[in-house]
């Protein structure tokens, strides 16, 4: 599947964004001193803006940009449509969590928001999941991993991003960096189970029984409609060559994974804990935008099986 | 709406048979639906870089060509490609906005290009790769059974079928109810064998493709000089046979 950017940033940025409100709410709901406030406050800001900016993004990729609008209608069946109304209705959560964090910090209803917020947060990433989960003519998105994995990416993205700010406003990472730390390496075993799995899948189809011919029967291509490139072949048909393939999943462990995991276990021991939870968020966004453009690249799509293409 | 909607049980399904034992792969069904659905109600289905080197468009129906089989059993499949109009549109219910839809009263799938914000999910959604994206206008299009022409009253009902069927010169391609088991489609499914493509994804489609039959006309032995006869002429023709062979 063709990796657009602009939906490799949505899924990217919502994945920190909602990943660092869960974790705020959640801290918020056990317990969080009074001292904690600016950095629940500044931290639904920053996760505030970066939902949006994400948002925004992923309405780029429309061909009818002013109809975007629509999109929240049809929540009962489409998963994107349920991303769209879950994405708007995390707002009102999030803003009512700040905002009695602000006037009563610490109190019942602050805590109850905050459990709240984190449903919300988390709830819509899982529905942006279900997006890619749900189609079933991928094979590599359409499987039990997809749902949970893109669940831990956020909690370990945006867990970088909690780790940072706590450092920002106590001057230690604390408990919030081994957090980071335990999401990364929990996403990182997650990353390889998912590239276990697809790899060992096989194809949904054969050519036979694409064209209604008995499955094993033996199939090739002749004559293509066409000569050259069209919608179905850029969209359904993009390929990543093998060795490039290869050398972006090592890049994506250590980047993404790897060093995130190094530096916020350094972070939680005080070792530069203001620059090595800065540096585990810089490397896990970089990284996550590497893994993301995997998962499209390497997505086959049974359509592509009509011009003769690997699914 | 992208619910799907609950089928009357007396409800059409009107749908394509094409049949690959006599396809010849000419592209005209692909040619005439794209001549008709350029100009039709829907407007222009657009074609980019038309005169350059990497000319492009959109188009509802695709014919590719494959062999099947080695050796003797060997054969040239000719395979036109288009919507399904399946039964169960996964292409329909991934919509999030309701201009992918299922008709109730004869199942036809159309886009209401009024509504498509071009977020191209449900071409994702397709395995069958039926749905094209219109980069002119930023909304999909796809294969509308030519609802312009099926049920256009001030044509004469000889040519209310879609324009796919009404040009292909090897009548292998046939239109009408798949839901009633009288109806010309129906029969021709039973008798033939009619199948589903893909059926292992489960989508269900109405559309049915007649699989290529192994040839039937018994060809003659090879003749071989002199065998039918005797005498002198024969022994000459053998010899001359034998020595020209060598």
């Amino acid at each position: 599947m063709k990796p657009a950017a602009s939906i490799l940033l949505l899924t990217t940025l919502t994945g920190f964004a909602y990943g660092l409100l869960a974790w705020l709410g959640l801290y918020v709901a056990a317990g969080a001193p009074l001292a904690a406030r600016t950095l629940v406050l500044g931290g639904v800001g920053a996760g505030v803006v970066l939902a949006t900016l994400g948002l925004i993004s992923s309405a780029m990729h429309l061909g009818r940009k002013e109809r975007a609008w629509r999109a929240f209608s049809q929540w009962r069946s489409s998963w994107l449509s349920r991303e769209g109304v879950a994405a708007v209705l995390t707002y009102p959560v999030v803003l009512a969590f700040a905002w009695t964090e602000y006037r009563a910090p610490g109190g019942l209803a602050a805590r109850a928001l905050g459990v709240a917020a984190a449903l919300a947060s988390l709830g819509t990433v899982f529905c942006t999941a279900m997006i890619y989960a749900s189609l079933k003519p991928i094979r590599q998105w359409h499987n039990p991993h997809t749902a949970p994995d893109y669940l831990l990416y956020a909690l370990f993205s945006g867990g970088t991003l909690f780790a940072l700010l706590h450092t920002v406003t106590f001057g230690v990472a604390g408990g919030a960096a081994a957090l980071a730390a335990l999401a990364a390496l929990g996403a990182l075993i997650a990353k390889l189970a998912y590239w276990r799995h697809v790899d060992a899948q096989s194809p949904l189809a054969t050519l036979a029984s694409a064209i209604g011919l008995p499955k094993d029967t033996s199939a090739r291509p002749l004559d293509a409609p066409h000569f050259t490139e069209n919608f179905i072949l850029r969209e359904m048909g993009f390929q990543v060559a093998r060795r490039h393939a290869v050398k972006l999943r090592r890049i994506t462990l250590v980047l993404a994974f790897a060093l995130p995991l190094a530096c916020s276990v350094a972070a939680h021991f005080e070792v530069l804990p203001l620059t090595s939870s800065a540096l585990a968020v810089a490397c896990a966004a970089l990284g996550l935008l590497t893994e993301r453009w995997l998962f499209f690249a390497q997505a086959t799509h049974v359509s592509a099986l009509y011009y003769g293409r690997k699914i | 709406m992208t619910m799907l909607p609950k089928r009357e049980p007396t409800a059409r399904k009107m749908g394509l048979v094409i049949d690959l034992d006599t396809c010849v792969g000419c592209h005209a069904c692909a040619v005439n639906c794209k001549e008709w659905n350029t100009g039709g109600e829907a407007g222009i289905l657009p074609d980019y870089d038309k005169y350059g080197a990497n000319p492009d468009g959109v188009w509802f129906n695709r014919i590719h060509s494959y062999e099947s089989g080695s050796g003797e059993s060997s054969r040239t499949v000719n395979f036109p490609r288009s919507c399904l109009h399946c039964e169960n549109p996964l292409c329909v219910t991934v919509c999030p906005t309701g201009a992918s839809f299922k008709r109730a009263e004869d199942g036809i799938v159309l886009i209401d290009t009024d509504i498509c914000i071009g977020c191209k999910l449900c071409s994702w959604a397709c395995p069958y790769g039926a749905r094209e994206f219109d980069e002119d206008n930023g909304v999909m299009r796809k294969c509308t059974l030519c609802i312009d022409r099926i049920y256009d009253e001030s044509r004469p009902p000889a040519e209310r079928e879609p324009a796919c069927v009404a040009t292909c010169p090897a009548k292998a391609r046939h239109f009408g109810d798949l839901a009633d088991p009288d109806s010309k489609v129906s029969k021709l499914v039973k008798e033939r064998g009619g199948t589903d493509l893909l059926p292992e994804l489960g989508y269900r489609p109405t559309n049915k493709y007649l699989p290529p039959r192994r040839a039937q006309i018994p060809t003659a032995p090879r003749e071989s000089a002199g065998s039918g006869g005797r005498g002198i002429g024969t022994a000459l023709l053998k010899l001359l046979d034998k020595a020209l062979s060598r």
